[in-house]
């Protein structure tokens, strides 16, 4: 079926502002319709005049019309597609919007097991197609719907029996269409589902070409995107083949008209009831009829596109983030309380079940520096996550300024727990919208104020263009290092009451680190802060220590206190590091 | 590199008919059939009208009505036969393409294979391959229609020269502006199509950033600049389209107006008899191929503006194939479309037995700045450890990449077992060599295609590279272990496994020579330690080449390699280095600080 209901449903709201637009394109459309069904009737009157002998004086006018009326007719077309791509373009874009949004908004665990190829694809290729299908929509399906009504209606008209005919066999072939149409959208899904897998591929490969060409790997991944295409062929085959049965479908239709004209056109006649120039006018509306027939089973074609993309949009938007954003608390000023209270976690999807945090519990006071230390996967940066709530814990609650993390407005939590972690994202924009993610509202003179502070001027001052220095996406032309300094500028510019920082320095050479250890310094003064590090010059700032094994706390205390016992975990760590410690 | 003139479309549609000759002789064949049947249909009605006015026998309505059928079931049949020979020639039209250009891409230095961002290459595949598909897949319409064409032109002729020479006029006309309007169409398409990719690539790089996204609670911001770029994107298609339905009304005016030129020249002698007269049924198939005829210039204009942004897509695949002439994505190529493809082959040792990588005077430098490596020395042997290390920004990932072959070096020599090599890209691959990114990708496949990377690798040689790169207590918790689907990117995996899993991979190619990124980001120092014991324990006969600044690598190494701006400074033991190098000491007290908090 044509996805009409369902189109419309799921653009009512997107299309409200346009009404008046809308109407106008209907009031043109309508128009064109039309002066395209007058114009048969200026060539029947011209035949029967013609054939009855009048003189050239009365045949010519009726010339000069029907080109006049052709010619409004396309301008007015060429009118109704301005229209039609305005309206469609406008109300995808909200659409485009809305859905980015809450694409942006939904859980990590969504966007773990989605690519951005993919999402490129929901958000951007199907809505696009619904675009389309708004302006193939309105004047290819509905004006030529309406113009097959007037023919019909016409015909009807000259002859209730040749109408009657027609419109019959207009009504089977329509109803053909529709039956043919149930049986292709599944092989358009495949399509499209082995075309999202082709491009997700692409995506991929692209990003690791350095891994794939180092290690050997062109000839086993070529095999792969060969495998793809070799799924492919049949599918695409298939869909032609759809195709072809619906043209033929029409073509049906096309014979059993002129059929009828033939032989009720001759009897008619001869019996007197037509004039010649009718009979004409009838195989014209014939020829009439078929084309509109012929544009609404190509945009058929079209539409099982759109059909498929409207249900995954549908299904896009009506997902929800398994983290629900109606937190009313709105955090206060300055360093703010974390605590974690008995939490208990585990990512439960494809990786695992395994719980990751076994009631970990433990209380930092505001203004405090916990250096959080344990072994690779042993928990500390899913704390991280759990602070800045990426993800929910299934038991305990983490509680930053004394309210769980749910009943925090999320904008406003994330506004004030800022985290810093290994991979710095760089987007191919200016170095100012990097730094700014993009926030037009953070003024140049913070934003160098900022960058003194990290004593990135110097930096700042070699590139090109200063802040406008446009940098390429993944490493953006910048070192680990240099990224990373870039991420801390993002921090400073938020002012957070708290700050976590994930392994942050962990790809800083040790020179390089000390370039900023005053900036971090100055970070974390007057602020609640947790630094994850697997290195223990990281945590030497730290107020408090917790050490972390396979999920659980196995010490927790101020740092001094832990160095001064012998029998800590801590002071064993400091003398013979951390794998016999903690092994 | 010369520059090379972009080709026309017609030079493009030989390339891509010469690689499937047959399939696109068949197209050309049922196309021609499919678009000239009608004028079949415009001889049976004229005869029809004839006889009407002449008083019709029944024999002849039995006569017309059979020859329909006869018609529309012919060409039914060609529709079918054309339809799936169509399918079949454009999908492998657009494979040969995308395999060109994967293959291209996959030849380039891995660490510079393309400029564009991930989603612009997506596009490169996707939409700019459907660019050039789609004029091709017209051309051959647009033969049929020029056939088509031709013959009514010719019929026209027969019935009356004068009517015939005024429709002609506004044909021409009417193709000659719209050839003149292919500038204006083509910088529209353009337009569009910067502002799309603007779009996809702006999507591409914030999902590949959610989580930074989310956490800097900066949505908002990132929403409006999205939708910045959706309004200049509405802008350049409104344009766009609607200039393409103005040059649609332009070709279908001229059968409008051929139609009222009809009327007008046949005002007076409609049904008069003689030479100069022309029948009812004459006019009735005037009219009739008129529509032939609109049809066939319909196909010229979508093929001109086709054609125009087919090439402005071959322009771009070619900048992505950067250096290679555009032909080189048009090549036939064995698409593995019937049977499956050979297993890949394994790159095999030209150099057995490792002896000695030596690198002399390597130098690269980053298109456009400074930065780079200049005459770098270097010297590795079996069994070596050798680390480099130095600060950010000192070179040290670059050396790496440039001796692999990953970044095509300007000048120096890399020598292998005495033996100097040519590309080293083909050369450093397992079991020569293999290689550990920074920051290691994995793929959407299973764990166990990523580590294997499709080499049949024995068990006890791929539980010993899991056991090494300490993965084991990762996959035995896996649910599906080796077979767990790691996501996109290997997001279901933690960064620490997704490192170790890149380190296993290394491993099970058994390489002769083993080269690591700084590891140091995703495994901390006791994981890393663990890693080399096991590694030198289990495969002593390997040399390893590793970034690392921690104390643990640099005290165990037979060298170490001291970078500064590009330049190596310091060679030699980390117990000399400390004594002779400043730049060492710096680093030195930094990783020794490392372990001993103040």
């Amino acid at each position: 079926m044509i996805p009409v209901r369902a189109y419309f449903r799921l653009f009512k709201s997107y299309l409200r502002p346009y009404k008046r637009r809308a109407w106008l394109l209907a009031a043109v459309l309508s128009t064109t319709i039309g002066l395209q069904l007058a114009n048969p009737q200026l060539i029947r009157v011209f035949i029967d005049r013609t054939l009855a002998g009048d003189p050239t004086s009365r045949l010519v006018p009726l010339a000069i019309g029907f080109m006049v009326i052709a010619f409004s007719h396309q301008l007015l077309l060429v009118w109704a597609t301005y229209l039609a791509e305005q309206i469609g373009w406008s109300a995808t874009n909200q659409l485009r919007a809305e859905l980015t949004d809450h694409v942006l908004h939904l859980d990590m665990g969504y966007h773990k097991g989605t690519s951005p190829g993919e999402l490129i694809e929901r958000i951007d290729g199907d809505v696009t197609a619904l675009s389309n299908f708004f302006s193939s929509m309105i004047i290819k399906v509905l004006g030529n719907g309406v113009l097959l009504v007037g023919v019909l209606v016409l015909v009807w008209l000259e002859s209730w029996i040749v109408g009657a005919a027609i419109a019959a066999f207009t009504a089977l072939t329509f109803l053909g269409l529709f039956r043919l149409h149930g049986v292709t959208v599944p092989w358009q899904k495949a399509i499209r589902a082995t075309s999202a897998e082709m491009y997700g591929f692409i995506g991929e490969q692209v990003d690791g070409t350095e891994d794939i060409e180092a290690n050997g790997a062109t000839g086993f991944m070529l095999s792969r995107f060969d495998g793809i295409q070799r799924k492919w062929l049949p599918q695409i085959v298939l869909g032609w083949t759809g195709w072809a049965m619906m043209w033929s479908a029409s073509m049906a239709l096309y014979f059993l008209s002129l059929m009828m004209g033939f032989i009720l056109g001759s009897w008619l006649f001869g019996v007197g009831t037509l004039t010649i120039g009718s009979v004409y006018l009838v195989f014209r509306y014939i020829e009439m009829a078929h084309w509109p027939i012929d544009e609404i089973r190509e945009q058929l074609v079209d539409l099982q596109k759109a059909g498929a993309s409207i249900d995954r949009v549908g299904d896009l938007l009506a997902r929800e983030s398994k983290i629900a954003d109606d937190g009313k608390v709105q955090l206060g000023e300055g360093p703010l309380r974390l605590t974690f209270d008995a939490v208990t976690f585990s990512y439960d999807d494809e990786a695992g079940d395994e719980t990751v945090l076994h009631e970990v519990s433990f209380d930092v006071a505001p203004g405090r520096v916990v250096g959080l230390l344990g072994r690779t996967g042993s928990g500390k940066s899913t704390m991280a996550r759990l602070v800045t709530r990426l993800y929910e814990p299934q038991g305990g609650a983490v509680l930053v300024g004394g309210h769980p993390t749910w009943d925090i407005g999320l904008q406003n939590l994330r506004a004030r727990v800022a985290m810093v972690t290994q991979d710095v994202q760089l987007f191919r924009a200016s170095v100012r919208d990097n730094l700014t993610f993009f926030d037009d509202s953070i003024s140049d003179e913070r934003l160098m104020d900022v960058i003194q502070r990290l004593e990135l001027d110097e930096w700042l001052a070699s590139l090109p263009r200063g802040l406008d220095t446009m940098l390429e996406s993944g490493s953006g032309g910048l070192s680990a290092g240099q990224a990373q300094l870039l991420a801390f500028t993002r921090v400073f510019l938020r002012d957070p009451g708290v700050v976590v920082l994930d392994e942050a320095s962990s790809r800083l050479d040790p020179a390089t680190e000390g370039l900023i250890e005053k900036a971090v310094d100055h970070l974390l003064e007057n602020r609640t802060a947790i630094l994850i590090a697997h290195r223990l010059a990281t945590v030497a700032r730290a107020d408090d220590i917790v050490i972390l094994e396979d999920g659980r706390i196995i010490e927790q205390g101020e740092r001094a206190a832990l160095m001064a016992d012998e029998d800590s975990v801590f002071a064993h760590l400091l003398v013979a590091g951390m794998e016999e410690a903690l092994a | 590199m010369t520059t090379q003139r972009q080709p026309g479309f017609g030079r493009i549609l030989m390339r891509m008919g010469r690689v499937q000759p047959w399939r696109y002789g068949a197209a050309l064949f049922l196309w021609t059939a499919i678009w000239t049947m009608p004028v079949l249909v415009g001889f049976i009605t004229a005869h029809f009208f004839d006889e009407l006015l002449a008083g019709i026998e029944s024999s002849t309505v039995v006569f017309v009505v059979v020859a329909t059928f006869a018609y529309a079931a012919g060409r039914s049949v060609a529709i079918f036969l054309g339809m799936r020979n169509h399918g079949s020639l454009l999908f492998r039209a657009g494979a040969t393409i995308r395999r060109n250009l994967l293959v291209r891409i996959f030849e380039m230095p891995g660490a510079a294979a393309v400029e564009e961002t991930p989603g612009e290459i997506v596009s490169r595949f996707r939409d700019d391959v459907e660019h050039i598909v789609e004029p091709f897949d017209i051309s051959v319409d647009l033969t049929g229609a020029l056939v088509s064409g031709t013959i009514s032109f010719v019929i026209f002729w027969t019935i009356d020269p004068v009517i015939t020479i005024a429709i002609a006029i506004p044909v021409l006309v009417v193709g000659i502006v719209s050839t003149q309007m292919g500038g204006v169409i083509r910088r529209y398409r353009r337009a569009a199509r910067e502002a799309t990719e603007a779009i996809t690539g702006f999507l591409g790089e914030t999902f590949a950033a959610t989580q930074a996204v989310k956490v800097a609670g900066t949505e908002g911001p990132m929403l409006d600049r999205f939708m910045a770029l959706n309004a200049v994107r509405k802008r350049m298609m409104v344009r766009d389209r609607t200039l393409t339905e103005v040059l649609h009304a332009v070709f279908r005016n001229t059968l409008n107006i051929g139609t009222g030129l009809i009327l007008l020249l046949a005002a007076g002698r409609l049904n008069e008899g003689g030479s100069t007269g022309i029948s009812l049924g004459e006019f009735a198939l005037f009219v009739y191929l008129l529509h032939v005829v609109a049809d066939a210039s319909y196909f010229v204009g979508a093929f001109i503006a086709r054609a125009k942004q087919g090439s402005v897509s071959v322009e771009k695949i070619t900048r992505t194939m950067r250096g290679e002439p555009w032909t080189r994505a048009f090549e036939k190529t064995d698409l593995w479309l019937d049977s499956e493809p050979p297993a890949p082959e394994l790159p095999t040792s030209d150099h057995p037995g490792f002896e000695s990588l030596e690198v002399r005077g390597l130098s690269y430098t980053y298109p456009g700045s400074d930065n780079g490596i200049s005459d770098v020395d270097l010297d590795i042997r079996r069994g070596e450890f050798v680390v480099v290390t130095g600060r950010i920004g000192s070179g040290k990932t670059t050396l790496l990449r440039t001796i692999l072959g990953l970044l095509p070096a300007d000048a120096g020599l890399v020598i292998w077992n005495g033996e100097a090599i040519d590309d080293p890209a083909s050369a450093l691959v397992p079991p020569n060599a293999a290689y550990t990114p920074q920051v290691p990708k994995l793929f959407s496949m299973s764990l166990r295609d990523n580590l294997d990377l499709g080499a049949d690798v024995s068990d006890h040689l791929m539980n010993e590279s899991i056991y090494i790169a300490t993965m084991r207590h990762d996959v035995d918790l896996m649910p599906e272990g080796l077979e767990t689907l790691v996501g996109p990117r290997g997001v279901r995996l933690s960064g620490g496994q997704i490192q170790r899993s890149a380190s296993a991979r290394m491993l099970t190619r058994d390489p002769r020579l083993l080269v690591l990124d700084d590891v140091s980001s995703a495994l901390d120092v006791e994981t890393e330690q663990i890693l080399w014991n096991r590694l030198f324990r289990a495969r002593s006969e390997v040399a390893a080449l590793v970034v690392s600044h921690r104390h643990a690598a640099l005290a165990r190494a037979d060298r170490v390699v001291v970078m500064e701006g590009g330049r190596v400074v310091a060679v030699g033991p980390a117990a000399e280095l400390q004594e002779s190098s400043e730049a060492f000491r710096a680093i030195w007290e930094g990783a020794l600080s490392a372990t001993t908090p103040g």
